[in-house]
């Protein structure tokens, strides 16, 4: 296809990503050096008969209306932003270092601050979900590929629920029955006959509904694609196999699996990056007290009453570099294919 | 073909685990759904019972608070009626159905563009797509507000849409991508020999075969514009919200006795679309998610 | 009408050479066959000609039109493509009528040309029909006749034949060649298939890894191969080719002396020789050597034999036997031996 054609039909998609993803990138990256302009104060004196004057220090809301209109980004901070305690952290953690009582403590204390705090749920939900999500994929599909046709229609149907739901209502949904006057979390009360327990409660265990709930959103994912990819295992070898004398066992550690390897590393990548992202369900949780995530954090920047443009854009830079990180491996096999390869 | 000659012998012990497992695993899925709209037609203190959940099933509050009756629409009437639920509805409605057509208007050209150039720069163009893929959403939208808050565009149903429209692309290409890589080639250099330039080619001979493709994309552009919520929560002012920020500012504001009733209709209702979809296009749905995985 | 100029055509993908520096002068109403394995460059080359690919370098010519730059669409060809690309949402009718419809011919002549093109690959049956409801012959049929239709300037047909059963194919060669003769438009064609090349050809150009072999027609191709890969790719079963030496005219190796040979040559060689060449002989044969295998063909039988290390084919008449082991003589006179360069597989003589 010569260039002028092809890009005549890309230009409209290209256009888009360069203006609503490509451009928003590096806005984020510019807001991060900026942080929000300083109160301009001015003293007031103010006079009453026979009272005598007393001056006071007032915001000079004028005046702020004039810079911030001049400035909306705020003013120039460098690094700042990414250095202070809401992000990395550097004094802080140099302090704990340099003074603390063992490693317990360390990392108590460098869990207690809030980048920290976030990024460690958000790679524990992103390596703890995905592989578990794909385990029980896996093993879905292989059940469902036993059953009768007549049934997995129906089962595959409703296998597909909790993944095709919005997070934010998948996240109500489970939330409202985890809570202590929900059907789970009284249940629970009831069995371990404990009238204070409570998920919500405890960091540990609003980390676990977290989690069961991460689980249960991407397992379907997994269980289409490797239902699909058992459709495509070669018959005449799985019956090559049996005659050969495998057990039912490693007819799947010796074909079913390898055949789906290369599905599997599809599928991780996927949630591994969805999984990255993972913002809704502590909404929806209202787990942000024992939980955050990267992704929360810049919502929660933003969302409030004066929105800290620099700090949610210092969280953004950050989390995107952890995007890149995670996708590092795939760009480079990526990249080796494609010289081996002519297109 | 195989596991069918192979399931008459598969001992019972076996049989008993699997179809165990599989209705362990069907109630986990579905259960949730089943008892959410079961709980949205009783009053808050049957679904939020603090006695006993067999409140939720009687309705025993609800009986009482409603002659006699162990169900009640009050929580639909709150959300929908009082705080204006058919609006965000109205509002999600022309998000979606916007997003998915331009979505696909776009995608489809990008998409056959890429699957028919064999350029290194169409391959950089995927790989790159793929980075943006991965971009968590919430990431771009502290890059739009300052922007959109200066342009004094912030808030409005048509900025959310083709900010919609643009998180949306690199799914779309890639997925139209593969998809025109299982149309042969020789479908439209056939056209162009015959006589018809690149577009005419496009126009009168992929059109109309690219249709099973469009759907499958178009189900999943619908389901992300539907499934969105940082980029409307953050993006569209109080009035313009579509249905899911709307259900999360009906949280905000729990403590009235009976709210949470109203996010609990709402969710019902807004979960409705979603379980038609999956009923009806279940097989576009899951080859959609394998086209991916099984060709990417 | 419509010669066909190649010059100094080249075709790269970044470092990959897929067509290196062609020159070609393709005559008015010739049937030239593009020949080669996989991946030799034959397609690229139509494909350069119809303008679906790029040239990298170099200029090609339809009658006295510089076309590198033309749409396909401006070029005036047509094209049957190898999985005939038929158009699936359309009657054959339809699909036949399809490139008269995009090029603006008057509607009043469609009918009447699209009757005409069905009736000569007799598809008159099947319009109504849509490409799903047709079988790989009549499909086939229906881009033949979708390329017909329109009397272009020069046909362009990419192995068109390789998706039909064996039986399909001979009558469809037959067809192709009646067609080129009633038309009498320039033809190119591409195929791996040297019995379609030998049985259609004016002309055949053997390419391998992107470079021309050889160019001729289609009896020098097969008397005098210009190099080893044209010797062993055309013929059935294919040349014979033996490592060895030659010194005053006598060329040897274990298991075979033929004397008479050019004297010009001296050192390493590679002979070749048919297997139809051969005859069996009662002594003094020019191969002494035991059977490897004994295959009976119905008009023939082929003995096998291993001579210095290769499996060399010979074709004797239907009543021979013999047994696996026994050993044979053979007899090749001097005349019908090729003798290529050792390293460069060049002809010699």
């Amino acid at each position: 296809m010569p260039h002028k054609t092809f890009f005549a039909f890309i230009l409209p998609s290209l256009i888009a990503m360069a203006l609503f993803i490509a451009l928003p990138i590096v806005s984020v990256v510019v807001q991060s050096f900026h942080v929000e302009h300083g109160r301009i104060l001015v003293e007031v004196e103010s006079c009453q008969p026979f009272g005598g004057c007393t001056k006071e220090t007032r915001v000079d809301t004028a005046a702020m209306a004039e810079l911030k209109a001049e400035q909306p980004m705020g003013q120039f901070n460098g690094f700042g932003t990414y250095l202070n305690r809401g992000h990395l952290a550097v004094n802080e953690i140099g302090a704990i270092l340099a003074n603390n009582t063992g490693f317990g403590d360390i990392v108590t204390r460098i869990y207690n601050l809030p980048f920290y705090k976030a990024l460690s749920f958000t790679l524990v939900f992103c390596f703890v979900v995905t592989p578990l999500a794909m385990a029980l994929g896996f093993a879905i599909a292989l059940a469902v590929n036993t059953l009768p046709k007549v049934t997995k229609g129906p089962v595959i149907f409703f296998s597909l629920l909790p993944m095709i739901i919005t997070p934010l209502i998948g996240s109500l949904i489970l939330y409202w029955m985890i809570q202590p006057n929900g059907i789970i979390g009284a249940t629970l009360r009831h069995v371990f006959n404990d009238p204070t327990l409570s998920l919500r409660q405890s960091p540990a265990l609003t980390w676990f509904s977290l989690l069961f709930y991460g689980v249960w959103t991407n397992a379907p994912f997994s269980f289409v694609v490797f239902y699909a990819g058992l459709q495509t295992v070669p018959a005449d070898t799985l019956e090559s196999a049996m005659i050969d004398g495998a057990s039912r066992w490693e007819r799947i550690r010796y074909i079913v699996i390898p055949h789906l390897a290369p599905l599997a590393t599809f599928v991780a990548l996927v949630q591994l990056m969805d999984n990255f992202r993972v913002f809704e369900p502590i909404v929806g949780f209202s787990a942000e007290a024992n939980a955050t995530s990267l992704s929360w954090m810049i919502f929660n920047d933003l969302a409030g009453d004066a929105q800290l443009f620099g700090s949610a854009g210092a969280t953004s830079v950050l989390t995107i570099i952890g995007v890149v990180i995670l996708l590092t491996p795939v760009l480079i096999r990526t990249w080796r294919e494609f010289n081996h390869k002519v297109v | 073909m195989s596991q069918a000659t192979l399931s008459h012998k598969r001992p019972l012990g076996l049989t008993i685990l699997i179809t165990a497992f599989i209705v362990v695993w069907v109630i986990l899925a579905a259960f949730p759904f089943f008892w959410t709209v079961w709980g949205s037609f009783k009053v808050e203190p049957d679904f939020f019972s603090r006695e006993s959940w067999w409140n939720a099933i009687f309705g025993v509050y609800t009986q009482r608070q409603n002659d006699g009756s162990a169900f009640t629409g009050s929580g639909y009437y709150g959300a929908w009626v009082t705080r204006e639920f058919w609006r965000a509805v109205g509002n999600t409605a022309i998000v979606t159905v916007s997003v998915t057509v331009i979505s696909l208007t776009l995608g489809t050209l990008g998409g056959y563009a890429l699957a028919r150039s064999g350029q290194r720069y169409a391959f950089w163009i995927l790989i790159l797509a793929l980075v943006f893929r991965a971009m968590p959403h919430i990431t771009l939208v502290s890059g739009y507000l300052l922007p959109f808050f200066q342009l004094n565009i912030w808030g409005v149903l048509p900025t959310s849409i083709i900010v919609l429209v643009a998180i949306n692309q690199p799914f779309t290409l890639w997925m139209l991508h593969s998809f025109f890589l299982s149309i042969p080639k020789d479908l439209d250099e056939s056209a162009m020999v015959d006589g018809c330039s690149r577009f005419e080619a496009f126009r009168r001979v992929i059109i109309p075969v690219m249709w099973p493709g469009v759907v499958t994309t178009g189900l999943f552009s619908f389901l992300l514009a539907y499934n969105d919520f940082a980029v409307t929560s953050m993006l569209l002012s109080a009035d313009n919200q579509t249905m899911v920020p709307k259900i999360s500012s009906f949280l905000g504001s729990v403590q009235e006795q009976g709210n949470v009733m109203f996010a609990v209709a709402a969710v019902v209702s807004a979960t409705v679309p979603l379980f038609i979809l999956v009923l009806f296009f279940q097989r576009q749905i899951v080859s959609g998610l394998t086209a991916g995985a099984v060709k990417g | 009408m419509a010669q066909i100029r190649l010059k100094n055509v080249s075709k790269r993908w970044n470092n990959f050479v897929g067509v290196d520096n062609f020159n070609l002068d393709i005559a008015d109403q010739e049937f030239l066959v593009l020949l080669g394995p996989s991946g030799c460059g034959k397609t690229t080359t139509m494909r350069m000609i119809a303008g679906l690919e790029e040239i990298t370098e170099g200029e090609i010519w339809i009658g006295d039109r510089l076309v590198n730059k033309l749409e396909p669409k401006d070029r005036d060809i047509s094209m049957v493509f190898q999985s005939y690309g038929l158009y699936p949402n359309m009657t054959v009718y339809e699909n036949i009528r399809f490139p008269l419809k995009v090029r603006k011919v008057p509607q009043e002549q469609h009918h009447e040309r699209v009757m005409a093109a069905s009736k000569m690959v007799e598809l008159d049956d099947f319009l109504q029909r849509r490409p799903a409801a047709l079988s790989g012959g009549q499909r086939q049929r229906v881009a033949l006749a979708r390329a017909i239709v329109r009397e272009p300037n020069a046909f362009l047909m990419d192995e068109p034949l390789s998706n039909l059963d064996a039986k399909l194919r001979v009558s469809t060669r037959a067809q192709i060649k009646n067609l080129h003769h009633t038309l009498k438009r320039t033809t190119i064609y591409v195929t791996h298939d040297q019995i379609e090349a030998m049985t259609l050809a004016d002309r055949v150009v053997v390419m391998n890894k992107g470079l021309v072999q050889q160019v001729g027609t289609p009896m020098e191709i097969y008397d005098r191969p210009a190099n080893t890969f044209v010797a062993s790719f055309i013929g059935s079963p294919a040349m014979n080719l033996i490592q060895g030496s030659i010194e005053g005219g006598v060329f040897t190796a274990s298991g075979i002396r033929i004397e008479g040979l050019t004297s010009v040559a001296k050192g390493p060689v590679t002979l070749g020789f048919r297997a139809e060449d051969a005859t069996l002989a009662d002594s003094n044969g020019q191969i002494e050597a035991p059977i490897y295998t004994v295959e009976l063909l119905g008009e023939a039988t082929m003995l096998s034999m291993r001579v210095a290390g290769e499996l060399v084919s010979i074709k004797v008449g239907k009543d021979y036997r013999a047994e696996i082991g026994d050993m044979a003589r053979v007899a090749i006179p001097a005349a019908a031996c090729h003798l290529f360069d050792h390293s460069t597989g060049a002809r010699i003589a």
